[in-house]
């Protein structure tokens, strides 16, 4: 399609906006947790002010839209021969106010889930949704612009950035346009364009973390190895506790266990999302641990977001969101180890 | 990497993780292990190609990557050789003729180098129960003789109760196609062959280490000093492939439980090139001789 | 396909506790039903007054803390083909285990002064250190779905472990708010799951009741809270939380004593 003109939606459009999205699908978005004022989650939207635009950030990124935290595979009967039931949603919905971090960590799972032979569970989730994204503030974990994703439009359909009153919409695709026919919208204006450039200006000055070198140079750091020291040293502090994958919206490591009903008639197959910073992740039958040290389990997550998928997929497995920092109880930053693994392979050089 | 499998069947039902269900044919109770043999519902042959495994399902009891044993040449079923490690195996081992399983799969797209072999001398050696997978290679180079120059077998056990495949292990003796050299680790009384560790008769043979391809399949603490046996014989890094075991969970390379370094076991392998995985610290950390343990 | 064994018969027993795992397990209610309609229930001290010395599944609920107790556990193991221990006292000793820090003797006087002569203990010990157990339920009270998983699997034959995976994992997997953010220290990176993180989903802070995790890195809370650059988060948990590191040991073992019990009274004396 031709790259459309931005639009400007005033916020009380938008709600009815909302509204009639509401009457026909179901919208999931941010949305304050109930008794925990200041934190979010993504949820379904009862109604359209339960929308919340502003919302900093999620303890689960929105990945949990299409791949469940714990889901249903298929279910099965106890019988000879057992019944086999595939268990599959295929109604479509909405999903909003996906910064542009998040959305990365949603590009970056079609890509890996998509690889030949492709996870069709997947892609076949993701087709359902719309997505329309929405430009953030950041807070003091943020560092996108680290990792170039701070603009990053992919895979939206729609894209809003806030102004004083109502977002200016950028329309991404089809599916989007013809989402945002339900709208009451006014082209947008130099003015406009101007206000939402400010926004990301704005944002880019607040983010706080650097890297000392580009992400890049990190691959290459890794490939060259001779990190002992730092793996061993983040390792002295962590817990193992898979707290920076269970959070990632890039990890997409999972189990599969199977549970039958009480009355033993039949059961199902579940599929849970997994960490590989626990211990018994890399366990084999026969006994051996391929990575029972914990450094080995801190270093191979660093390698399969900044060397193995990046060469793979040719950009970083990481959006700079900083949940995993955020969510580490041991106080293990993504961007201070980042940084002692430029030093020591700067003081090897 | 070894070659990619060339009849990989479609995989009708590993796109939502369901499998096919299958019957159990015949249960053969193995010394340690189970020999299971099974068919489609709709008798369509499994299409794998040796090397390969398939995930099997006990439904209530879950889900294990299970290697398939007989050949693709012998089509009118597939068999799986377990040993009782978990809850799936054990329920495994507890089928009966008529019980039904689920299958997914063949999946794997190293597999033994069935193309590269031809022409060539080959060299097999089994651990314990890495004869399982190993015993569909032979099957299949036996039923494509022709194809292939000398064919070696070294297969070593425990103790002479722990042979698998007793019978068909007696007729290798006796078969001119092939030099089948089995021995114990502790023998019994009774036991009349040769004595010692896997690595014994592999020290008495002579290849030609210019025409020969080997495949090992057992216990990872095996593969070191085959390895060192191997490349004694000047016999190179990358004509030397093993066949490695690894907890897989969807077998698709998604689930991420195989990952050595940049490979998914279960995508790029099960059976990898020696060269390829000296080239990876996770197996060099087991398998090679030391080395900084930290370049990638 | 799954063989059914035949309908075994079940009996509870309990030891040192407060019996609250078994009342749990009565809240299951229509859901014990499916259960137990699977199994026939011979001895149940807090539902009925029947009792029976054959038994093929035995769960126990406590911790043994007197010589008769190891006679009787003895004699429970030898009877039920599958013995089972219900809870934390009955798996990992619990709060019972804290007397462990004294003599025997010394703990004694301390709750009945110069009365309790008479008094048979001995330190708490989890039931699996005096007889070998098949299923391991543990948490303080035992989680429902847990409890009815292990008795699937028992019915089925299929072994069970305890998860070995941190309570985080099971936090994270409901989507709940980490209670460090509210500025609590919490035990859930380094205690063992399996509970559904059911304390964190209801904004309290674990206490770690089902023990430590295998290779729990339990130096690594000192190594964070006296750090000096602290990112806000964490800075504010240290600041609401100024834990000495004695105070932090202690919080790590209300649940998880590891002090040795003295097998005998003598020598504990000895220690003294």
């Amino acid at each position: 399609m031709t790259a459309p003109e931005n639009r400007v939606i005033p916020a009380s459009n938008f709600t009815r906006f909302l509204e009639a999205i509401m009457a026909e699908q179901p919208v999931i978005g941010p949305r304050e947790r109930p008794d925990q004022p200041g934190f979010y989650r993504f949820g379904r939207l009862a109604r359209a002010e339960d929308f919340a635009p502003d919302y900093g950030t999620t303890t689960v990124p929105p990945k949990k839209t299409f791949a469940a935290l714990r889901e249903k595979l298929f279910s099965f009967t106890l019988d000879s021969p057992p019944e086999l039931d595939l268990h599959f949603d295929s109604s479509p919905f909405v999903l909003l106010g996906i910064h542009p971090c998040d959305l990365s960590g949603i590009d970056a799972l079609d890509h890996a889930y998509s690889q030949p032979p492709a996870e069709v569970r997947w892609t076949a989730n993701r087709r359902r949704a719309s997505l329309i994204g929405l430009d953030c503030r950041p807070d003091s974990y943020c560092f996108c612009t680290q990792v170039g994703t701070e603009s990053n439009r992919n895979p939206c359909d729609l894209f809003l950035t806030p102004m004083e009153d109502g977002y200016l919409v950028e329309v991404h695709s089809d599916a989007g346009a013809a989402l945002l026919e339900k709208a009451d919208t006014r082209k947008a204006g130099e003015e406009d364009e101007a206000a939402a450039e400010q926004w990301r200006r704005e944002k880019a000055a607040g983010i706080v973390p650097e890297f000392d070198a580009p992400v890049e140079k990190i691959a290459d750091i890794l490939e060259v190895g001779g990190l002992t020291p730092v793996w061993k040293e983040t390792a002295d502090r962590c817990y193992s506790c898979g707290s920076c994958n269970t959070t990632c919206p890039t990890c997409f490591c999972f189990d599969m266990v199977d549970d039958i009903e009480p009355d033993l008639s039949g059961g199902a197959r579940y599929r849970t999302w997994d960490s590989c910073q626990l211990l018994d992740f890399a366990l084999v039958a026969s006994g051996h641990n391929f990575r029972g040290e914990r450094w080995q389990r801190v270093r191979h997550r660093w390698q399969r977001k900044f060397l193995y998928l990046y060469r793979q997929f040719d950009r970083p497995y990481c959006t700079g969101c900083g949940r995993c920092s955020r969510a580490c109880t041991a106080d293990i930053n993504l961007v201070d180890v980042a940084n002692r693994l430029i030093a020591a392979a700067q003081k090897e050089a | 990497m070894a070659e990619p499998a060339k009849n990989q069947a479609v995989d009708r039902t590993r796109i939502f993780y369901v499998p096919e269900r299958a019957r159990v044919m015949t249960t053969r109770q193995e010394p340690s292990a189970t020999f299971v043999e099974l068919g489609f519902e709709d008798g369509r042959p499994l299409n794998h190609h040796p090397g390969q495994f398939v995930q099997v399902s006990v439904f209530g009891y879950g889900e294990a990557p299970i290697s398939v044993c007989s050949s693709p040449t012998r089509p009118e079923s597939f068999a799986l050789c377990v040993q009782s490690m978990g809850n799936v195996s054990r329920a495994i081992a507890d089928l009966t003729p008529g019980d039904w399983v689920g299958i997914r799969g063949p999946y794997g797209r190293g597999c033994f180098p069935i193309d590269r072999m031809k022409n060539k001398d080959v060299l097999l050696i089994a651990g314990g129960i890495g004869m399982a997978p190993l015993r569909g290679l032979i099957q299949f180079i036996c039923d494509n003789r022709d194809d292939y120059g000398r064919f070696m077998v070294v297969y070593g056990a425990k103790t002479p109760s722990d042979i698998l495949f007793r019978e068909e292990t007696e007729q290798w003796t006796e078969n001119p196609d092939l030099d089948f050299y089995r021995t114990v680790d502790e023998p019994d009384d009774e036991w009349e062959g040769r004595t010692g560790v896997v690595t014994e008769p592999l020290k008495e043979i002579d290849i030609d280490p210019e025409n020969t391809i080997a495949a090992a399949c057992g216990p990872p603490v095996m593969f070191r000093f085959i390895a060192m046996d191997l490349l004694k014989k000047k016999l190179p890094e990358e004509r030397i492939y093993f066949s490695l075991e690894r907890r897989f969970k969807c077998g698709i390379g998604k689930c991420g439980h195989c990952q050595l370094n940049d490979l998914y076991v279960c995508q790029d392998g099960p059976v990898f090139r020696y060269a390829d995985l000296l080239k990876r610290t996770e197996a060099g950390e087991v398998w090679a001789p030391e080395k900084d343990q930290d370049t990638a | 396909m799954i063989h059914f064994k035949k309908k075994p018969r079940v009996a509870f027993f309990d030891f040192a506790c407060c019996e609250g795992c078994q009342l749990s397990v009565l809240e299951m209610e229509e859901k014990l039903l499916d259960l137990l309609s699977h199994v026939e229930v011979v001895e149940w001290r807090e539902v009925m007054s029947e009792k029976s010395d054959e038994y093929d599944i035995a769960f126990c609920e406590g911790s043994i803390t007197r010589k008769r107790d190891v006679e009787r556990i003895q004699s429970i193991r030898e009877r039920a083909e599958t013995l089972v221990s219900l809870g934390a006292c009955a798996s990992i000793s619990c709060h019972n285990a804290l007397k462990n820090r004294w003599p025997m003797k010394e703990v004694v006087e301390m709750v009945y002064g110069d009365s309790g002569g008479h008094i048979d203990t001995i330190p708490a010990r989890p039931v699996s250190d005096v007889v070998p157990v098949d299923y391991q339920i543990r948490g303080c009270p035992v989680s429902l779905p847990e409890f009815e998983t292990v008795f699937k699997h028992i019915l089925t034959g299929q072994s069970y472990d305890p998860p070995n995976q941190p309570v985080c994992v099971e936090c994270k997997l409901n989507d709940t708010l980490c209670v460090y953010e509210k500025g609590m220290v919490c035990l859930g990176p380094v205690t063992r799951c399996g509970c559904n993180a059911v304390c964190t989903a209801y904004g309290d802070a674990c206490q770690g009741c089902r023990g430590l995790i295998d290779e729990a890195n339990t130096e690594a809370p000192a190594r964070v809270l006296f750090r000096e650059d602290l990112h806000p988060i964490m800075a504010e948990v240290a600041r609401k939380n100024p834990l000495t590191r004695k105070e932090i040991l202690a919080k790590f073992t209300v649940y998880n004593d590891t002090s040795e019990p003295d097998e005998e009274e003598e020598s504990s004396d000895d220690n003294a």
